[in-house]
């Protein structure tokens, strides 16, 4: 791909879920996602059991995709943060370095401004850590998966894709 | 690329059901959707127009369970077929790990199954991928309507690469497993010959402790063939997949503390805004990444200190969500409370007849300030004053 890989660890997942609590905190939003642009969740924090995380990421990150189609037809390279208004809840996305979206979902408790302020300030911090993992990454060889998984996944396949 | 998350022990695949307007893409997935257990797939989730033409995509969500420690994930799209959505039609092809061309058999159709394979490689170009490097299956569709073109017709003008081809009926379902079946094999082969895999992403309530203690996906055994597109970047030396990746040794240790990579920080250099006390007085905010960790902060569960008052800018204080901060609903603040939070950093103030007795040279000119209504018009201010000295007279009866 056109694009670097990219690996998370666990670690590097707990301080970027830290970065979110800290910004799901400090905005008094209900929930925070962090989404790749290709649609995939890379994590999620506070309340997000009654939400169906993984159609929610694909859904915003096609939105962000066709946005930034948008906006280059307008002359801009990309909008770097889209915010969607409803009765109860809004939702704010912002762009996090290259290849990540930084989604919250808030109701009337807080304000946009308090959110968007918080969420600044979050994707500076995830923005660096990003840049961090990049680095490693570069020096790290990476991982494939085994025919092993491969063999295992055919099975599982056979199983549950029966006419 | 497939998505591989160490953390939640994920693997994610995104396909793609790639082919003209009307050719049985989003059947494919509605066949998909009906026939596989509820419990290993999500809801099948449609951008379509009224007249139910998909608009932007569709989008299935499927897990076949765990293998070897690895969740197994399959995200699989549908994208709007007709001409006119070409602009969107490229967007859901970023990130693909494969693809499923599904064609019409009809002979009238043939020349928009060329047209739109043409149109799927050059999509495919812009985004840097090459459509002989991807995975891809051609699904013959429509087999069960009178008058199709042969196979053999079909292969000479739609499958010049040779890559491998499935008769289908979408709507009896005649090869759509088969043909998910095979796609899924072609992007685990390839995952497994490369030695690139990524991203992670990751269900919080699956986060394991140690990032993969006992590898389940072991590296593979062949030597990895450098694929050929990707990133400039990937050292030759990656080519050989190091013993066990997947443990935490071989990765290097990233510092939480990173030096601030100042050429590649093209990404967003957001200016640091000053923010107000509000971002950074409260004491918990230091403490919470911790504590809510995998599951959603729930209502009493934290024993937390009563946490300062946050104020928006109306100057109002809100009400945390129920068992979002300290499981209780705070009480409105008053505006002595919440300037004294901010000044004497988020320890609840004395209470007014505590401040009054206290030496009022202790308290700091800030607050003393803040006790004042701040901004007056110099009219109304001299009339406060004035006020204010005669009530002092009648207090200590001067005349």
């Amino acid at each position: 791909m056109s694009e670097d890989s990219l690996i998370l660890y666990e670690e590097e997942i707990k301080q970027i879920e830290k970065i979110i609590s800290k910004l799901l905190k400090g905005a008094e939003a209900k929930c925070g996602l962090l989404v790749d642009k290709d649609g995939h969740l890379i994590t999620r924090q506070g309340f997000t059991h009654s939400l169906d995380t993984t159609a929610l990421a694909a859904l915003l990150a096609g939105s962000f995709a066709s946005t930034k189609e948008i906006a280059k037809l307008v002359g801009e390279p990309e909008f770097s943060v889209l915010f969607h208004q409803g009765k109860k809840d809004h939702i704010h996305m912002s762009l996090v370095g290259e290849r990540s979206i930084l989604v919250v979902i808030f109701d009337d408790r807080t304000t946009i401004g308090m959110v968007r302020l918080c969420a600044k300030e979050a994707a500076t911090d995830l923005t660096k850590i990003f840049e961090q993992i990049k680095e490693n990454s570069k020096a790290s060889a990476q991982p494939s998966i085994s025919g092993e998984f491969a063999d295992g996944a055919q099975d599982k396949l056979d199983d549950i894709f029966q006419d | 690329m497939v998505s591989i998350n160490y953390s939640a022990r994920e693997v994610c695949c995104k396909i793609v059901y790639y082919g003209p307007g009307l050719s049985g893409k989003t059947t494919n997935l509605q066949y998909v959707h009906e026939k596989v257990p509820g419990n290993t797939r999500g809801d099948l989730i449609s951008l379509a127009t009224e007249a139910d033409r998909t608009l932007y995509f569709d989008f299935l969500p499927i897990n076949i369970g765990t293998i070897n420690g690895f969740a197994a994930k399959f995200q699989l799209y549908t994208v709007p077929g007709q001409v006119y959505y070409n602009a969107t039609r490229k967007l859901v092809l970023r990130g693909v790990d494969g693809i499923v061309f599904v064609a019409d058999s009809q002979p009238d159709k043939m020349d928009e199954n060329i047209e739109s394979l043409a149109n799927l490689e050059e999509n495919l170009r812009e985004y840097g991928y090459d459509i002989n490097d991807i995975p891809l299956v051609l699904q013959y569709n429509k087999r069960d309507l009178p008058g199709v073109l042969s196979v053999e017709e079909l292969n000479a003008k739609l499958n010049p690469r040779g890559v491998p081809t499935f008769e289908a009926s979408a709507t009896l379902g005649k090869g759509v497993f088969d043909t998910l079946k095979l796609i899924i094999r072609l992007v685990l082969d390839k995952a497994k010959n490369s030695n690139k895999n990524q991203r992670k992403p990751v269900t919080a309530a699956s986060l394991s402790k140690e990032p993969a203690a006992s590898p389940p996906v072991s590296p593979s055994a062949q030597p990895v063939p450098v694929t050929p597109v990707k990133e400039p970047s990937a050292p030759p030396a990656a080519a050989s997949p190091s013993p066990a990746p997947v443990t935490p040794a071989p990765k290097p240790s990233p510092q939480p503390q990173p030096q601030p990579v100042s050429a590649a920080a093209s990404a967003a250099p957001q200016p640091q805004v000053a923010s107000p006390a509000v971002a950074t007085e409260s004491p918990q905010a230091a403490t919470v990444g911790v504590a809510p960790k995998t599951k959603a902060p729930v209502a009493g569960t934290k024993p937390q200190p009563a946490q300062p008052a946050v104020s928006n800018p109306d100057g109002e204080a809100y009400r945390p969500y129920p068992g979002s901060t300290t499981g209780k609903i705070k009480q409105p603040v008053t505006s002595q409370e919440q300037s004294t939070a901010s000044v004497t950093g988020g320890v609840r103030p004395a209470t007014q007849t505590q401040l009054e007795k206290s030496n009022e040279h202790i308290i700091p000119q800030q607050q003393q300030d803040s006790d004042h209504v701040p901004i007056m018009a110099p009219s109304m201010r001299r009339r406060a004053e004035k006020k204010k000295r005669g009530f002092f007279k009648r207090l200590f009866g001067i005349k």
